[in-house]
């Protein structure tokens, strides 16, 4: 099938920091596809460059036909990442929720300010989503309330709501607690059924070697190897694949795989 | 309850319930001390003339006292109407300097900074009277009310400026990044996703703010105009030379209304930290 994203020649400088390398993708309708790599290789970075969280330094990125180059300035620009935003949908290792508003208004509020729907259609829509991930018992909660695994089901749901051509996750486990993992997995799995194309930087393995069309390895800001699953973790072809899969085989996996940020909990 | 936990206490629960039962009889010496203290500073001024110690009691003319009490009190109602456009007036002030202090726009980042150096590097005394005395000359001629109204608002907005800067930066920037990321605009952003946190970590202490506004509304009584609290005490003070007298009635009402507005505070703070976060 034709590709529906292309990216091209992608460079990105964090000063004078080289962090990403000609890196060039396509994705087919449909697919699933896994970026792995060690800490620091860049697959965050790559992962947000796509919706221009980061502004990449050269290179471009198509979805869907609509082509945002690197380095454009003024409203065109501006009008060009906006309709790129809405063709992805991204989801955080942090989840970030929006504390202020219950897990219904979160999941609306894509709908209803950016989209301008009318309340009763973001209502029926954000329902659906919240089924989807399992949640619609609780859209009257506020995110307080919510495991880490529910959040982050109510932040699937959020991005599912803005209808996008293509959903991004962002080690969408690492914050979690390891008895909440497969809740979240789960749904994933379950979008990946359903035929959702998806970017999806991982340290779950045994998520990517079941679940991915496709695995990209990621060192040093390029893409070092990328084939099938059952290929790639059966006879990887580069020594630092093979280093990094049998990282996570021996259970030592590197630091990267623990959770960052203010939710990483330390026992 | 017919339900009762037999369980024996585990060292923790007892070692909490000591604390509870410390922190309980910590609480009651306090309560205790005030009592004492305020009984003695009754006697102070209880012109009783057999005192432990030789001291004498000091004599307030207990007539002016039941002759005057009312007017001053009256203008509670004058001190509560300029903090409260004050503060209203400040807050608006407050989160325009804080956009201004994290805006990334050299002029409107300027202007902030300006404003809160200028008015914080100059005395809140002083400025209520050029409010009040200074403008005329340039045909500017200012009620006394607004005046001062003008010059705390001004003043507190610069002071709380920093309230805000600190409760927008509080907002993570993981929010910002979901709201982009949904597609939402910068101005979209900041009205739907971080500034209504923001005000949330900023509601309690403006409540402080406002607390320290009312005492410092005692400064427009120079006006002459305004006849709050401060003005109604020293003009019967005056008047009468019993300004002992005057200035304590005075004291006792904003010190009762301190005391109100500190326990809604705490009210506010205690919900506010409840809240859904």
């Amino acid at each position: 099938m034709a590709p529906i994203v292309r990216v091209k020649s992608l460079d990105k400088y964090f000063g004078r920091l080289q962090v990403l390398k000609d890196i060039n993708l396509e994705v087919a309708p449909k697919d699933v596809i896994c970026i792995i790599g060690r800490s620091g290789s860049g697959k965050s970075t790559f992962l947000r460059c796509l919706n221009f969280l980061e502004e990449p330094s050269a290179g471009s990125i198509e979805i869907e036909g609509l082509s945002v180059s690197a380095g454009g300035k003024g409203r065109e620009h501006r009008q060009r990442v906006h309709d790129i935003r809405l063709k992805t949908g991204m989801v955080f290792q942090e989840f970030n929720l929006f504390p202020h508003m219950s897990v219904l208004g979160n999941v609306m509020e894509g709908p209803v300010t950016v989209k301008g729907m009318d309340r009763v259609a973001a209502t029926e829509i954000a329902e659906m989503n919240l089924d989807r991930v399992g949640l619609l018992f609780k859209k009257d909660e506020y995110p307080n309330k919510l495991s880490g695994g529910q959040k982050q089901r109510v932040a699937i749901a959020r991005a599912l709501a803005m209808d996008p051509t293509l959903m991004l996750f962002d080690e969408p486990t690492s914050a979690l607690d390891p008895e909440l993992i497969g809740e979240v997995l789960n749904v994933m799995r379950k979008l990946a059924q359903e035929g959702t194309t998806m970017l999806v930087v991982t340290h779950e393995m045994g998520f990517a070697r079941e679940v991915a069309d496709r695995v990209v390895v990621l060192a040093e800001g390029e893409i070092i190897e990328q084939s099938e699953p059952d290929e790639l973790f059966r006879a990887p072809r580069d020594p630092r694949t093979k280093a990094l899969i049998e990282g996570y085989r021996s259970g030592v996996r590197d630091e990267d795989a623990l959770p960052r940020g203010p939710a990483r909990r330390r026992t | 309850m017919d339900y009762q936990d037999v369980r024996p206490k585990s060292q923790a629960e007892l070692i909490f319930a000591a604390q509870l039962r410390k922190n309980r009889q910590f609480r009651l010496n306090v309560a205790l001390s005030w009592v004492a203290l305020l009984v003695i500073l009754a006697l102070m001024f209880s012109g009783e003339g057999n005192l432990p110690f030789g001291l004498r009691g000091i004599k307030l003319d207990t007539q002016f006292i039941a002759e005057n009490w009312s007017f001053i009190a009256a203008g509670l109602v004058s001190t509560l109407e300029i903090s409260i456009l004050s503060i209203v007036l400040a807050t608006l002030l407050a989160l325009i300097a804080a956009l201004g202090r994290l805006s990334t726009f050299p002029p409107f980042f300027a202007v902030s900074t300006f404003y809160v150096s200028l008015i914080r590097g100059t005395p809140l005394y002083l400025q209520i009277v050029f409010f009040f005395l200074a403008l005329p000359q340039l045909g500017i001629i200012l009620p006394g009310l607004w005046a001062g109204v003008l010059a705390l608002g001004l003043n507190y907005g610069a002071y709380m400026s920093e309230i805000f800067r600190a409760g927008l930066a509080a907002v993570g920037k993981g929010q910002r990044e979901a709201a982009m990321a949904l597609g939402m605009t910068a101005r979209q952003t900041m009205l739907r996703i971080i500034l209504p946190q923001a005000l949330r970590f900023a509601i309690p202490p403006t409540g402080n703010e406002f607390i320290a506004m009312t005492k410092d509304s005692a400064l427009v009584a120079v006006t002459g105009f305004v006849h709050e609290l401060m003005w109604r005490a020293t003009k019967v003070g005056r008047a009468n030379f019993r300004n002992l007298e005057a200035l304590i009635i005075g004291a006792v009402f904003y010190w009762i209304m301190t005391l109100i507005l500190t326990a809604l505070q705490s009210r506010l703070e205690a919900r506010m930290s409840r809240g859904d976060r």
